[in-house]
Order: C-alpha cells, then structure tokens, then sequence
C-alpha cells in the first residue's frame, strides 16, 4: 500500500478519482435534502447523456470547446502563469471568426481556414499583452488579464451592436451564418458514408473542429514535452529564478505561453460561434474560460491529458442540463460540484494528511522508530 | 440631446450623489481587496463573497421580516464564507487563485440553486418582500442647496464605506497587526523570522476582507435594490480588486479608485444619450487600471534595482575599506 502510494502516477490518479468521488457524493447528499425522488435526479444526472442520440452530440461538442479552454489555461499554468485570460481570446476568437464566415465572399473551404486563422492571430497577440505586460513590465497577469477580458468583451459588444446587428433585429444577435460560413459535419458528406453522415449532421453538431482539437492537442503535447521551448516553460513553471541562473531568456518563453495560450482560447470561440451557435450573440461565454480551469487541474496542466478530463467533465456537465430538464433540482448543481472537485484536487495536504494520519497510526502498533513521515508533506504558496 | 445638457447632467448634485451610492458597492470590497493583497494573498473570491451576503442578507430579511437581522446574517455569512477560503488555502494548502476561482463558482451556482429551492424562481427574490436598510439625513447639512444633495440622504451603507476607509487606513498604518500584516505580504519568511504567525496573519486579514466584501454585497441587494438577482454582483468583485492596483495599493487611493470606476459607469449611462457608444466608455477604467499596474510593476523594479545597486556599493567600500 504505502509502496503504491509513493508512486506519483498512482498518487495522482488516486487524488483525483477520490476528488471527484467525494464531490459527487457530496451532491448526492444535497439532492437528497432538496429532491422529491434524489435517486431519479442523480441518475438523470449520471446517465443522461448517453440516453439519446443527441444528448451524446451535446456531450462531445461540449467536450470540444472544454479541450480547447483547457489547452489555453494549462499551457500557462505549466509555466506557472495564473493567466484568466481564456475568456477574453474566447470572445475575440468568436468575433474575428463569426465576421469572416458571415461577410467573406469565399466558398467554404477558404472561408473556414480563413476565419479559423484570423482567430487564431487574434488570439496570439491578445493573449501577447499580457505576456509582455508581465515579462518585460512586470504587471501581475492575474488582474491585467482579467481587465483585458472585459475590454475583449465590451469590444465585442460594440461591434456587434453598432455594426453587426441587422437594423432590423430586437436583440443583438447577427444574421444566421450562410452554409459557407458553418463547420461541417465531422462525418463528410461522400457517398458511401451519407447515411452516418445524416445521421450525425440531423441531430449534432459534431464539425470538422473534433479533428482540429485532435491535432491541437498533440501539438501542445509535443511543444510541451517534446521541444526545447516546452522544456524551458517546464522549468519556468517549476522555478523561474533558477530557469533564469540556467541561462533561459525566460521573458521571451513567458510571452510565448501567453501567445499560445490564446490561440487555443481563440479556438474555442470559433468553435462556439461557427460550430454551435451560427450567430454572434452576445454573452457568448459566461462561465467557459473558468470551465477550462478546472478542465487543466484535473488534467495536471499535462495536455495529453486535457481531452479526457474535458470528456469527463463535459459529461457532469451535460448531465446536468439533463438533471434540470427532467427533475426537480436545477442544473446549478453542477456549479457546486464543480467548486468541490476544485478544492478536493488542488488541496495539497489533503493526501498526505490523510496518509500521515494512517502512518501515525501504523506506527503505534508496530512502535518502530525512526520512520521517515514527511512524504510529500504540505506547502503553502 | 445635446453636449451642453449633458454636461449640465454631470455636474448636478444628483449626479454626483449617485456615483457615491453606485462607487459604495466598489469602496467596500475594494478595500478588503487591499488587506489581502497587502498580507500577501490575492483574493479573488470578494465577487464571490458578495454574492453570498447579497443573497443571505435578502433570504433571511425575507422570511424574518427584521431587516438588521438580514444584514448581521449577510456579514456572518460573508466572513464565514472567506473563512472557508482561508481555511482551504493555509491548512489544506490549495492556491489561492483556484481556490478562489472554486469559491466564485460555488457562490454563482451555490446562490441561484438555493434562490431556486427557496423560492421556485431563478431570476430574483422580487416574490419576496425583504426590505431596505433605511437612508440617513444629515441635520443641518441636508439644507444647504448643493451640499444637501450630495452628502445627505444615503443610505447607510455609503457612510459606512467612507468611515471603513479611515479606519481601514488606521489599521494598516498606525497599528501593530497593520504592521505585522503589510510585512506578512511583503517578505513573509522574514516575517516568520521575527516570530509573526504569518498563518494567522493571513487568515485575519481573509477574515477581514470577508467583512468588508459583505458590506458591499448587501449593500448591493439591501440598499442599492431591494431584492437579490442571480450573478447581480456582475463582476464588482474583480472591479474592486482592479481599484486596488488603480489606487496604488493605498487605502485612500482604492477609494478614488473605485470611484473613478463608479463614475465611468454613471457616465456611460449619461453618454448613452450622446451618441457615444457606451462600451468604449465603459473599457476606459480597465485600461487605466492596466495602466497602472505597468507603472506599479516598472516602478517596483526599479526600486529593487536601486536597492541592489546601493546594496553593492555599500559592500564594495566595505570591502576596500577592509583592506585598507
């Protein structure tokens, strides 16, 4: 037992399951408090998004657009950078994107790599600022990105209330994107495979992005792990001071990440407007960007990781909107455990106190002195 | 509408008047934001906070029918809400940035769910009759023309946010646990090393902000309207904590601050009538804020660069003086 709990990968596996676990239990206790019948809402909740055909499209476009948020935080949080950018690259991604899929006179196969570039240009240098902010001017990321977030969204409301809404239109929202200007099914719409095609098409809106998500992944994975730029964000990430004594220009790397970063949050706000919505609405995101942090903790900021703790999370979360449709508790649960599997995961101690304490108690019945305890022990930043 | 009327609109009384009542809701965080960011820990989850006093002050006033005991039940739900956060970040070791991110989403969701259970609606308390805490006219001072309408008639939440920001400037400057705690911030192992409990520091300060955050919380939902609606704090949460870097990290300065972002909101709405788009109104306050932190940064390195330099000037004649 105690050899397997010193394995970190196991250790790291164990938190989790245990995090996530305990968080469900706890909703359970408060849907039994809340609920007529607690067992129909938590099995609406657990099992929902594989009960229709639909539901599970819900399910894996979501999932989409949480790797994509969670790509964008944990490259910054890799380099220890407590960027809340996302957010902001998200909107201005969704904007630069929607205006090109509606407006440019391009058959689809440009005009979708033409949006989909834009926005990643955009997201790079919105996610620059507050790299250089910080690198070069020192500004703590955590507020200016924050700031930058608001300004992203009040530029994209400007536009889209002064330019983009059709005159005629109550609320502000654009014109429906043209056929061009939609991601197409992931499924493509050939001969032998048209019946699946329909299939997929009719009922999700499962695009071309899942392969786009696919490819991005593997490129995070690979400039974290696997090139020199990736190894000087690791030791960025592990301690700055000495990356910098190692000779690392480590203002340069901190931009980057920033940079990259947003490419990924742009990502996700194409994906949201010329994936799902069609239109460029207003409040496109309200809570999606803080989705992708929790989305990168449970992944341990590692980006292979990224897709499978989107799909697990993306599940709660689509169960959720379930639990709210067919039951009597309201899918703001999921708000609650979300927080909760937030704190059980990112609590340091909470492992190896509960470790400590089984040790401790070890110790009285064997009386063996001299054991090492202080695995892993606690620390504070 | 024209500039001159506009302008006329700016400089009334009741404008001015309703940027204080809109800036209280700013002030008071703002300043919580400023005890923690002294003591070193960046605390994210005033939003959040306020959020949770907001709605426990409107729940409790609701179905007790005592406005004073809505208010006492948001305070201690404010404080026991940024216990939890301090508890989380010092003993069970979580960051405080996700801890306080988990805090927000647990105050966003936590609140419309129980609004939810409580009162089968989703948007707002507005079935439920809670109360406002009563306005307060100044003797004397309500009579004089200009004045009057400016200082008096608050609600009492306004006074408190200006009385909170003296004694918050007493505490930090002119008090042993001020001193301890902007130490505590600043070099927290040299503090350690002196004998401060910085953990305990620390979490009194969480503690503190907690406070004053459900001031600004039910002040929102109490006083400003007399109802709770769902995320109606709408990010003054990490507005206040912009104040903080606006304001150069001084409890007055916060103050200016807060109100320089009450008034580009007072302002956007006037400007509506002008035909200037008030999004780009609105974005002024955070790019000034943005502004500001570069001057913070660039100004605090410099400092640390001119303390090293004259550290190693010192050294060397030291050391020539040695051997002469």
């Amino acid at each position: 037992m105690k050899k397997l709990l010193s394995n970190s990968a196991v250790r790291e596996a164990l938190r989790i399951v245990l995090a996530v676990g305990s968080a469900l239990l706890l909703g359970f206790i408060i849907t039994m408090f809340v609920s007529e019948d607690p067992v129909v809402a938590y099995k609406a909740f657990l099992g929902g998004p594989l009960s229709k055909f639909n539901r599970f499209g819900d399910w894996i476009e979501e999932s989409i657009t949480l790797t994509l948020v969670g790509l964008s935080v944990a490259i910054a949080f890799k380099a220890n950078q407590f960027s809340m950018g996302t957010q902001g690259q998200l909107v201005l991604g969704a904007l630069v994107s929607g205006v090109i899929a509606l407006y440019a006179p391009l058959p689809t196969i440009l005009r979708i790599p033409l949006a989909l570039i834009c926005a990643m240009v955009v997201g790079f240098l919105w996610g620059w600022i507050p790299g250089y902010l910080k690198a070069y001017l020192n500004a703590n990321e955590i507020v200016s990105t924050l700031m930058l977030n608001t300004i992203a969204i009040k530029i994209y409301d400007y536009f889209l209330v002064n330019y983009i809404k059709p005159a005629d239109a109550g609320y502000n929202i654009s014109a429906l994107f043209p056929e061009e200007g939609t991601l197409p099914s992931f499924i493509p719409n050939i001969p032998f495979l048209s019946k699946i095609h329909d299939m997929f098409a009719s009922q999700t809106n499962i695009s071309i992005m899942l392969y786009i998500t696919i490819i991005g992944v593997v490129i995070a994975y690979y400039l974290i792990f696997r090139t020199p730029f990736g190894y000087q964000v690791r030791m960025i990430g592990s301690n700055a001071k000495f990356a910098r004594y190692g000779g690392i220009n480590t203002n340069q790397t901190i931009i980057l990440v920033f940079a990259i970063s947003g490419i990924y949050g742009a990502l996700a706000g194409a994906h949201l407007t010329m994936g799902i919505n069609y239109h460029i609405i207003t409040n496109i995101s309200i809570s999606m960007a803080f989705e992708g942090i929790i989305v990168a903790i449970l992944a341990r900021n590692n980006p292979i990781a990224v897709p499978f703790t989107a799909l697990a999370y993306g599940y709660l979360r689509a169960g959720a909107n379930i639990m709210e449709r067919s039951t009597d508790i309201s899918r703001e649960m999921i708000y609650i455990i979300q927080a909760l599997i937030i704190l059980f995961v990112t609590a340091e101690s909470i492992l190896p106190m509960v470790q400590k304490r089984m040790e401790d108690q070890k110790e009285k019945k064997t009386t063996k002195k001299g054991l090492s305890l202080s695995k892993g022990g606690s620390h504070e930043d | 509408m024209r500039i001159d009327l506009v302008l006329q609109g700016i400089f009334s009384a009741l404008f001015i008047a309703s940027v204080l009542r809109i800036s209280t809701a700013l002030i008071l965080p703002a300043l919580g934001g400023l005890i923690t960011d002294l003591s070193g820990s960046i605390n994210i989850a005033l939003e959040g906070t306020m959020l949770v006093s907001a709605f426990t002050g409107v729940i409790v006033s609701g179905f007790s029918h005592n406005i004073w005991l809505g208010v006492l039940a948001g305070i201690v739900s404010g404080i026991l809400f940024s216990g939890l956060l301090a508890y989380f970040h010092l003993y069970l070791g979580t960051n405080i940035i996700l801890a306080g991110t988990a805090f927000n989403i647990l105050a966003s969701g936590g609140t419309i769910f129980l609004l939810y259970m409580l009162t089968g609606d989703k948007g707002s308390t507005s079935t439920l009759a809670s109360g406002m805490v009563p306005s307060i006219n100044i003797p004397f001072i309500e009579d004089i023309p200009f004045l009057g309408t400016v200082l008096s008639g608050h609600n009492i939440f306004v006074y408190l946010a200006f009385i909170l920001a003296f004694l918050v400037e007493r505490l930090l400057y002119h008090t042993r646990f001020g001193a301890h705690l902007r130490a505590v911030g600043e070099e927290p192992v040299a503090a350690t090393s002196v004998g401060i409990n910085v953990r305990r520091v620390k979490f009194t300060s969480l503690l503190i902000s907690g406070f004053l955050a459900s001031l600004g919380g039910l002040n929102l939902s109490m006083a400003y309207l007399s109802s709770f609606q769902r995320d109606m704090t709408a990010g003054r949460g990490f507005i206040a904590l912009a104040a903080v870097y606006l304001g150069g990290r001084k409890p007055w300065g916060t103050v200016v601050a807060a109100i320089i972002f009450g008034v580009a909101d007072a302002l956007s709405n006037q400007l509506g009538t002008l035909n200037i788009p008030s999004q780009l109104v609105q974005m002024i306050p955070y790019a000034i804020t943005i502004l500001a932190l570069v001057l913070n940064g660039v100004s605090n390195r410099a400092k640390i660069v001119e303390q090293t330099k004259r550290f190693q000037e010192r050294e060397m004649t030291r050391i020539t003086n040695g051997q002469k």
